[in-house]
């Protein structure tokens, strides 16, 4: 038997790996300085709050203002926001907002539920409507809601404020979550009720948990909307100890004189909470990310 | 424990009517097995015995109770789903014991909220922990217990989903297609696994399947629908042997039972110049075949195929050969003055012969095909039904063939 000599392999020529559509993989210094730009353009300013914040008023209205903050000015800072009662502000917008948030949802997961399982007529409409309320500003409703809110008692307190933003926040969440709802598998239902549970049971142990990503992406939008929300709550409450932040920070602004590091101290203080909420959701949201690769 | 009694059960979505009329009787213990194409009704069948879907009409009753207005949890039946249906959020002995926490739950433990924490503090009890990792030995899961199904294979989780059917004792198993979408070998371990359940918990099992293998290696009865009308209810051995009509000749058996067109002659059939057997009338000495048309079945076991002219059969020439190993498969175009091109353009219906062993014919080859004799059905041309009486298994002629 003679031994040939295995042919030469033949390789092919050397070709880019293939890339899903949309994917571009930039080298990693690229990478780097992309992330650096983006972290310096939504960093910014917030670091130009703290050194407006930290500046002295003859800078303010003066010379340039330095790119440096004035550290030693951070002892003031109690002094600058004490005339104010902005803790109290803060924990009225907290309540605010986080009673928005948790009304909506339940509401959303509910009426989102309902659009995505069950026929019944007028589910279309519903639909609609919910969706109509979008259309409407805010500002043309403030006038008949005030209205509506004075026969009913609701004015100056933050229970008829929760409800009118409520009412302007829950349906996108809806939507939100009754998309989500349309994707997880009727059968894992199904399953559910064979194992023995209720409606209201199935809801809250099998399919919340697993529209958790959807519930948290519209718990950001309602708490911010919450948190952020000015017109209503400058129209419906009149006591100051009753005002949420953003109308108190609005209250900085005077006829004649602006106060403007104080503005941005008690701004800066404003910003907190609302980024500590949205750290502690956004892990929940980027886990929603990957919960697709589960098959039902 | 239950027998299940359908009764007159009709279902129609809209305009279309997806079950006509659906009666049957189950006795406890027993391995249903409803087979049929996709859109015959057999799943929509299955869901109304478990209470997920409404039938339009009929009754459902377990053992003497009309169940129709109760849920799936009070007819106390345990459901497995083509896909799996696992709870994605939960892990392997958490899914197992999901049902048993259920079970723990009084009217104020459902309230949301309180309902996580319950079913977490019963499904880590010990009574229920004990039972889980029984039932999941049982099934070789132990080593998965803390996974989440979407670190399974297909395989692995459709274990799971039988585990967690299997740990509620239901008085009832309803599968439905549970493995159809495994591949051949994995399929071929479930199914064993199953009847090893079935036989463990003498339980009655309704499974419902579009797969044939399945319907005949695990039931104790079949029945066959299509397009929502049972065709025959049945043991796997009578449906194989004596199959009611055309249609359940057509659908079980790989390749199926041979359908040919035979004259009759003095109550005798013929095809294709072969004079078969005449099978026995219902009484003694009462011709079964009217003049005019009959339609003769046979299996292709019960065929043989000989190079040698002389032998009485039917002429044909060889046209598909496939090897199986074991078997060999021979289709054979029966009228022989046709050459290849014609019978291409005419696709006509081969004649299938099952042979063991090797074949050494070659396609093109001329050959005879002999039946066995007395192993024919004969089917009534117009409307398909089997001519012979049901409880016989076919037509066994004692006349020999030819005669």
């Amino acid at each position: 038997m003679s031994t040939k000599e295995a042919p030469p392999v033949l390789h092919a020529p050397a070709r880019r790996r293939l890339k899903a559509p949309g994917q571009r993989n930039f080298s990693k210094p690229v990478r780097l300085l992309l992330l650096a730009a983006l972290v310096l353009f939504s960093g910014f300013p917030l670091y130009w709050m703290l050194n407006t914040a930290l500046s002295v008023d003859s800078e303010l209205y003066g010379q340039a203002q330095g790119w440096w903050p004035h550290w030693e000015r951070l002892a003031d800072f109690g002094e600058l926001i004490g005339t104010v009662p902005i803790f109290k502000w803060l924990t009225n917008s907290v309540v605010i907002a986080g009673g928005t948030t948790l009304l909506s949802l339940v509401f959303a997961v509910l009426a989102g539920y309902a659009l995505s399982r069950f026929k019944f007529y007028g589910k279309g409409a519903a639909g609609f409507l919910l969706f109509a309320t979008q259309m409407l500003p805010e500002a043309l409703l403030v006038v008949p809601i005030y209205a509506l809110f004075a026969s009913l008692g609701l004015l100056n307190g933050m229970g008829g404020l929760i409800l009118a933003n409520v009412a302007f926040t829950m349906p996108v969440s809806v939507w939100i979550i009754k998309g989500a709802i349309d994707a997880i598998p009727y059968e894992i239902e199904e399953a559910a009720s064979v194992d023995g549970c209720p409606r209201v049971t199935i809801l809250s142990l099998v399919l919340t948990p697993l529209i958790l990503p959807s519930v948290a992406a519209a718990a950001v939008i309602n708490f911010f909307d919450g948190w952020n929300e000015f017109l209503l709550a400058k129209t419906f409450i009149a006591e100051r100890d009753l005002w949420p932040a953003s109308v108190g920070l609005a209250s900085f602004v005077g006829q004649y004189l602006t106060s403007l590091n104080s503005v941005m101290a008690a701004a800066l203080l404003f910003t907190l909470p609302a980024l500590i909420f949205f750290l502690l959701v956004q892990r929940r949201i980027v886990s929603g990310l990957t919960a697709g690769s589960v098959k039902g | 424990m239950a027998k299940l009694s359908l009764r007159n059960i009709s279902k129609r979505f809209g305009d279309t009517k997806v079950i006509h009329d659906f009666s049957a009787e189950v006795d406890n213990g027993e391995f249903l097995v409803l087979l049929g194409a996709s859109g015959s009704g057999k799943s929509t069948l299955l869901r109304i015995i478990a209470g997920l879907t409404d039938a339009t009409a009929g009754d459902v009753i377990f053992d003497n109770l009309r169940v129709n207005r109760q849920s799936p949890r009070e007819r106390d039946v345990a459901f497995v789903f083509q896909s799996y249906a696992l709870y994605p959020h939960l892990t392997v002995r958490e899914n197992i014991a999901f049902p048993l926490a259920l079970d723990k739950f009084k009217g104020w433990h459902h309230i949301p909220g309180i309902s996580t924490i319950a079913r977490r503090v019963f499904g880590s009890s010990k009574d229920i922990a004990k039972q889980v990792s029984g039932v999941s030995a049982m099934l070789e899961l132990d080593q998965y217990a803390d996974r989440k199904p979407g670190g399974l294979s297909g395989g692995q989780r459709q274990r799971v989903a039988l585990a967690r059917a299997l740990i509620r004792n239901p008085s009832m198993f309803l599968l439905d297609e549970p493995l159809s979408n495994l591949d051949a070998k994995l399929r071929a371990e479930l199914r064993g696994e199953i009847v090893r359940l079935h036989r463990l918990t003498g339980k009655t099992f309704v499974y419902v399947t579009h797969d044939q293998v399945e319907a005949m290696t695990m039931a104790t009865q079949i029945v066959i629908l299509h397009n929502g009308v049972v065709q025959q209810h049945a043991t796997p051995q009578e449906i194989y042997t004596r199959p009611a009509n055309t249609y359940v000749a057509r659908f079980i058996g790989s390749p199926p039972m041979n359908l040919m067109a035979a004259a009759v002659v003095d109550g005798q059939p013929v095809v294709g110049g072969l004079t078969l057997a005449a099978p026995d009338g219902p009484g003694v000495g009462q011709p079964r075949l009217g003049d005019g048309g009959v339609t003769v079945g046979v299996r292709p076991e019960h065929l043989s195929v000989t190079v040698d002219g002389g032998r009485q059969g039917l002429p044909g020439t060889v046209r598909r050969i496939e090897d199986l190993g074991a078997d060999t498969l021979i289709g054979v175009q029966p009228d022989p003055a046709l050459d290849l091109k014609t019978w291409e353009l005419n696709r006509d219906e081969l004649i299938w012969i099952r042979q063991a062993g090797q074949s050494r014919l070659m396609a093109g080859d001329a050959c005879t095909v002999v039946p066995e004799p007395g192993k024919a059905s004969y089917f009534d041309s117009t409307t398909g039904e089997n001519l012979a009486p049901a409880g016989r298994n076919s037509d066994a002629g004692a006349v020999p063939l030819g005669a």
